[in-house]
């Protein structure tokens, strides 16, 4: 009777007094802003990829190719899900990323066990999304999501000291918005080197990886937009977040910002930026 | 139309399906050795708008709670499953039931030391306190637990239980609970207590339910709540009887659990509650207090309603049933409350001095609660509030009653009920005066011979309530009520009524019911208008909105 | 629609299926009016008929028919050998005014409690008061819900059927 008092005891979490509330990096704290200059409707592209696929260096070729086409209007990313073909091989880094693995079971990727998989700006396409096989090439969605009329402007900086980094999100509506829209911050890093399966079967110990998602800094589906969605209306968010992992490599790290719907995860528009001490 | 008509097939059929069925009484069904049983239930309403009272037409036109349990047993064995159906959920129940389905299945097997059960299953610690699984049909209350539960006696007088599981939402199932329990009966394990007059048990229990993080915004803005995802309720409970005299106890913690029921604060949480009586023959005594302090635990923190509760924290207030003193029932404030009811019967012997020729029973109950003195520290996301153990704050609820029932010949017996009631609206959710009512009750029945009984009731009730449009309250007022009632043996009974708010409140409600009971089926049909109130059974009380307008109800077991 | 046609028609299909008495569960939990927790097997009365009665503190009719029953309980007993047996089923609001209740009206039944209402559901009660008629063997053979005035007395025609080994139907 006594141990299942005492259970009692062990059996919940006790936050002491002076931590009931947290600084929120996942939902940030919200002010007035102002116009956006760049207008610009960018490609959000995610690509599911892994290093036992033997596929997915010829995709990481055709979007290295798309990239160098598109310039800063593709914003790439590329994730690990916790699969069988993401496994690291031997010894090298392990760039599987849980709230990938989450968002590749929620968009069906992981289910389907396809790789490699992407998704142009997570277009919803019956009662899931428009999943394709990058190998055979990406410029029709991209061409596709460039051409739609912007509806959100969007850009961003960041400063970092450290580990830690300020991020502020500037947010223009461009026409007006039905429903709940999110701002979803992520994190990747650039040139992991990590064995990697190749087409030819053999493994590639020097294989370079890039745009890998290490974390994704607000909630898993972004950071409710403080606005009413009316065209004209201008918001300016600032998110504190600490890069606590020392393995990444922060100085090859980018912040990737969303503005989707929160209802269809839809993606509005994006932006990217570095936040390298180097620059 | 189509609709209305296919209900009108089914309530036919189920008509028919249970005379079939009483044409068996009381036999079960025989199948692979085992036995079949069940019970059936089918609620009608037809309502139309009526402007006065608040009642509003039904786009369905005819709205349908329907619900059959079928139970499998043989020997250790059995197993059962609960088809539910709201095709249109009657008036005051929530509107997430629609739609039907199995809402309940079990396997289970128990022998005298040994009992398991998977699937949906009703489960109880003490008295409830830091674990209740339970069903109130009549609430349209559901919170079975979907999982595994477990009793096991090691010994003579020791019961341990253990469980996990889901909790029912409507149609779905949300949280984790985990739980445990033991309890130990002192003259069954201690050989020289086995004949002692003394009786003595013991218990304790532990609960916990897991959350995943979610985002709260706290009132500071840039932050969030930090969480726990686990919280824990345990308790500690003592039974002690000795001849007449009884005594129970029972104290119960809880973590910090900031959830919507008490707006997000960190405070811990705890509850007492102390039970005494005397009785011998002819005459009773009980006792109840009971502090509760933040003990609302639900499964689900950001869910409001009354769905989802862990836990069940009943009110000690007199479960009335009279119409008119049962018209502003107590709810227990799970978030604080402090609250104190005794409860005195006594029988005069027949040919005493107030006993007269057959005896006379008397019975005086009396309450009072009130809230907890407390101290605000802070909203959302802080401690919330600190709480003095014997202070006490706003009166919530207060009665007084006193029932003499005497039979005046060997085919009248009359029961008359003095009932004053202290009514605080604020455990309603809303702000406004407190209201004080006195209420007047005369209840005859004439039993003419063995066929044909008669029953009278007469209510009244004066109050310092007023009507007022803007709340709304149509019980305000001062009210008459009649009623008539006649049984024609066991079988049949018509009844006629009317509520009437004859004093400053609104109203006329009146209501026609005609009953047939035939073994354990029955089948009612009431016409008229019900007032929109608030029905409590339990600790649970529920809105029912006006309604104009037929219901019918049929029952059976098999 | 057409499901639950399907499901009530099924039901029927048990109705008409062999027939057969229930025997009275064995293996419920309940619970003594001094709080110890006992198995419903404890209710035996040595193969003479025993009446079961679901009832709660709160229930005007089930007080009403506990007490008319008290009034003839003694002639009752010494007749036909019956006992009757109280389930309350009262929760946690008014379980500890059982005993006092059960005292204060002077009743000689023997009572336990349902606090979880598993005996209820074993038995598939809806509503109280609901009484069943259990033979010597233990068979449930009648069940009638609720209660007028009087009639205790049909009851008791059918407990005295029971002792005189006639069959209830």
């Amino acid at each position: 009777m006594l141990a299942i008092v005492s259970a009692a005891a062990i059996g919940c979490d006790k936050i002491d007094e002076n931590n009931y509330i947290v600084y929120s990096g996942a939902s940030g704290e919200w002010f007035d802003g102002t116009p956006v200059e760049d207008h610009s409707q960018r490609a959000f592209l995610e690509k599911y990829t892994g290093v036992r696929c033997n596929n997915c260096p010829t995709a990481d070729q055709v979007i290295a190719a798309a990239s160098s086409q598109y310039g800063d209007k593709l914003v790439v990313v590329s994730i690990h899900d916790s699969n069988t073909l993401q496994r690291p091989i031997g010894d090298s880094p392990d760039m599987r990323c849980p709230d990938g693995d989450t968002w590749s079971k929620a968009l069906g990727v992981f289910g389907a066990g396809e790789y490699p998989m992407a998704l142009v700006n997570r277009k919803p396409s019956g009662n899931g999304w428009e999943r394709f096989n990058p190998v055979g090439g990406v410029s029709t969605q991209i061409d596709e999501a460039l051409a739609a009329a912007p509806s959100v402007a969007l850009s961003l900086s960041a400063d970092r000291v450290d580990a830690s980094i300020d991020i502020n999100v500037y947010i223009e509506y461009l026409s007006t918005l039905s429903g709940k829209q999110t701002v979803t911050l992520l994190l990747i890093e650039d040139g992991i080197i990590a064995t990697q399966k190749m087409p030819n079967h053999s493994d590639s110990a020097g294989y370079q990886h890039n745009h890998i998602l290490r974390d994704v800094i607000t909630d898993l589906w972004g950071a409710d937009i403080d606005a009413n969605g009316q065209a004209g209306t201008c918001r300016k968010a600032r998110f504190s977040y600490t890069a606590a992992n020392q393995e990444w490599n922060l100085d090859r790290c980018h912040i990737i910002a969303l503005v989707s719907d929160k209802e269809s995860k839809k993606v509005y528009n994006s932006a990217q930026c570095s936040i390298s001490a180097e620059k | 139309m189509k609709s209305i008509r296919a209900k009108i097939i089914v309530f036919a059929a189920v008509t028919v399906a249970m005379q079939c069925v009483t044409s068996t009484v009381a036999k079960a069904q025989g199948i692979l050795g085992g036995h079949v049983t069940g019970n059936v239930q089918f609620d009608g309403q037809l309502s139309k708008r009526d402007t006065i009272i608040g009642s509003s037409d039904v786009p369905e036109k005819l709205l349908t709670n329907a619900r059959a349990d079928i139970l499998y047993t043989n020997g250790n064995f059995s197993a059962g499953l609960r088809y539910e159906a709201y095709l249109g959920p009657m008036l005051g129940f929530n509107s997430q039931y629609t739609g039907q389905g199995i809402a309940n299945y079990f396997v289970s097997y128990k022998t005298q030391t040994f009992a398991v059960t998977a699937g949906h299953f009703y489960e109880q610690f003490g008295s409830g306190m830091t674990m209740r699984a339970y069903e109130d049909r009549y609430l349209g209350l559901d919170n079975a637990l979907r999982g595994i539960n477990v009793t096991y006696r090691p010994w003579k007088g020791v019961t341990l239980k253990g469980l996990v599981g889901q909790q029912r939402y409507f149609w779905d199932t949300k949280g984790l609970v985990r739980g445990m329990d033991a309890e130990v009966s002192f003259n069954d394990i201690i050989t020289a207590w086995n004949e002692s007059k003394t009786r003595f048990t013991l218990g304790g229990s532990f609960v916990s339910k897991y959350e995943e993080d979610e985002t709260i915004l706290a009132d500071i803005s840039g932050f969030k709540l930090n969480l726990p995802k686990n919280v824990a309720a345990s308790s500690v409970r003592m039974d002690l009887n000795r001849g007449g005299f009884g005594l129970q106890a029972e104290y119960a913690f809880k973590s910090q659990d900031p959830s919507i029921v008490n707006d997000y604060i960190y405070k811990n949480g705890n509850a007492l509650w102390l039970s005494a009586s005397y009785s011998q023959k002819g005459l009773s005594a009980n006792i109840q207090a009971k502090r509760v302090d933040n003990m609302g635990f639900k499964s689900v923190r950001s869910i409001s309603g009354e769905m989802l509760y862990i836990n069940y924290t009943p009110s000690i207030t007199k479960q009335h049933t009279y119409a008119f003193l049962s018209m502003y029932p107590y709810a227990t404030q799970s978030t604080g409350e402090m609250g104190l009811q005794a409860d005195f019967m006594y029988k005069f012997k027949k040919e005493s001095l107030l006993g007269g020729k057959y005896g006379t029973d008397i019975h005086i109950n009396a309450s009072l609660i009130t809230g907890l003195d407390t101290t605000v520290l802070g909203g959302k996301g802080t401690e919330g509030y600190s709480s003095s153990f014997f202070g006490t704050g706003e009166t919530y609820y207060g009665d007084i009653s006193l029932e003499i029932a005497k039979k005046l010949s060997s085919k009248v017996k009359l029961t008359a009920t003095y009932g004053y009631v202290v009514f605080n609206p604020v455990v309603e959710g809303h702000a406004g005066d407190i209201h004080h009512n006195h209420v007047a009750i005369a209840d005859l029945t004439w039993k003419i011979n063995r066929k044909n009984v008669l029953r009278f009731e007469a209510e009244w009730m004066g109050s310092d309530s007023h009507y007022d449009p803007i709340v709304d309250d149509k019980r305000a007022g001062d009210w008459i009520m009649g009623l008539v009632e006649y049984n024609f043996t066991s079988a049949w009974f018509v009844s006629l009524s009317d509520q009437y708010a004859y004093k400053d409140g609104v109203g006329n409600y009146y209501n026609l019911s005609v009953g047939y009971t035939k073994g354990a089926t029955r089948l009612q049909v009431g016409y008229g208008k019900q007032r929109e109130g608030i029905i409590c059974i339990g600790g649970v009380c529920r809105n029912v909105p006006a309604s104009n307008g037929l219901t019918f109800s049929l029952t059976t077991s098999f | 629609m057409k499901k639950s046609i399907l499901f009530l028609a099924a039901m029927l299909v048990f109705g008409f299926a062999m027939s057969q008495n229930a025997k009275l569960p064995e293996n419920i939990s309940i619970k003594t009016l001094d709080g110890k927790t006992v198995e419903t097997s404890i209710i035996k009365n040595d193969g003479h008929p025993i009446i079961i009665s679901f009832w709660a503190t709160w229930c005007k009719p089930c007080n009403r028919e506990l007490n008319a029953i008290k009034e003839v309980y003694e002639e009752w007993q010494e007749e036909t050998g019956v006992k009757l047996v109280a389930i309350s089923i009262d929760d946690s609001r008014s379980a500890s005014k059982v005993k006092p209740h059960v005292d204060g009206n002077g009743w000689e039944y023997e009572v336990y409690l349902d606090q979880n209402q598993d005996f209820k559901r074993a038995m598939n009660v809806v509503n109280v008061p609901h009484t069943f008629l259990i033979d010597g063997e233990g068979n449930i053979v009648w069940q009638h819900t609720s209660y007028v005035d009087g009639s205790e007395e049909e009851l008791f025609e059918l407990v005295k059927k029971l002792a005189n080994g006639e069959k209830i139907n």
